[in-house]
């Protein structure tokens, strides 16, 4: 069976960010291949903001993150929308914007909604984590 | 193909879920995805009508409701409350559900969604 997780809740106002990441380790040591992708949605797309500092006695999670999408090859995808809306835009949407900065992070990509659509029709269950 | 409901709860002027909960729904349904609504809690606000909120305020949702069945959203839920029941200033479109009604409509759909 594999599983998609729909991420929306903020990784400074809930733990759900936190909660999908242990999942998907858990998941990962049992069935290898399990998780098609994850789409973050809502305040959850701030954590592919790459100029975030936590404090060193505090997890990184966004570089938790990256290192499980590299680990398990798993797809970080973020609402496009959601995300220029909240500062975290690549390359390509900031040349759009005419700014000069981009604060997507590594391992992260935008998508539309669509992509959702796609991960729905094409795995067994999606999951929200909010 | 997955029928999809849609669980709005929270409030259309206190934070974007509302908004974005809508925009999921209308993008699933530009898919050709079943989907449905429903309603509860603060997100029952959105049915008033004669909003009128300004830019600071946020966005007129109420406005989109009428635009659902465009997108064929054909069945926006609440739960049947004597308030709700009573008051004359709020939108036609929405079906009632009785307490039981409410509670099993959850499970009737492949993947609900909260915003």
């Amino acid at each position: 069976m594999q599983y998609t997780l729909l991420v929306t809740g903020s990784p400074y106002q809930s733990k759900a960010c936190h909660t999908a990441l242990r999942f998907i380790q858990a998941a990962m040591k049992k069935h290898p291949n399990s998780i098609r992708g994850v789409f973050f949605y809502e305040d959850a797309v701030l954590i592919g903001n790459q100029i975030t500092q936590p404090p060193r006695d505090e997890i990184n999670l966004t570089k938790a993150w990256q290192a499980l999408a590299i680990e398990h090859d798993i797809p970080l995808y973020l609402c496009i929308a959601a995300a220029v809306r909240r500062g975290i835009l690549n390359e390509d949407e900031s040349r759009r914007y005419e700014l000069e900065q981009h604060s997507l992070a590594e391992h992260f990509q935008l998508e539309g909604l669509g992509t959702l659509v796609d991960l729905m029709n094409s795995t067994n269950k999606i999951i929200q984590f909010r | 193909m997955k029928h999809t409901l849609i669980h709005l709860n929270s409030s259309p002027y206190s934070g974007l879920a509302c908004k974005e909960g809508l925009d999921l729904a209308l993008v699933f349904a530009t898919f050709e995805q079943p989907v449905d609504l429903c309603l509860s809690g603060p997100a029952l606000s959105l049915l008033t009508l004669n909003q009128n909120p300004t830019i600071e305020q946020g966005k007129n949702l109420h406005k989109l409701l009428a635009g659902l069945e465009f997108y064929d959203i054909e069945n926006v839920f609440i739960e049947r409350r004597h308030t709700w029941q009573e008051a004359d200033n709020i939108w036609q479109g929405v079906q009632s559900l009785d307490t039981e009604q409410w509670q099993s409509m959850f499970s009737q759909y492949q993947q609900v969604f909260r915003f």
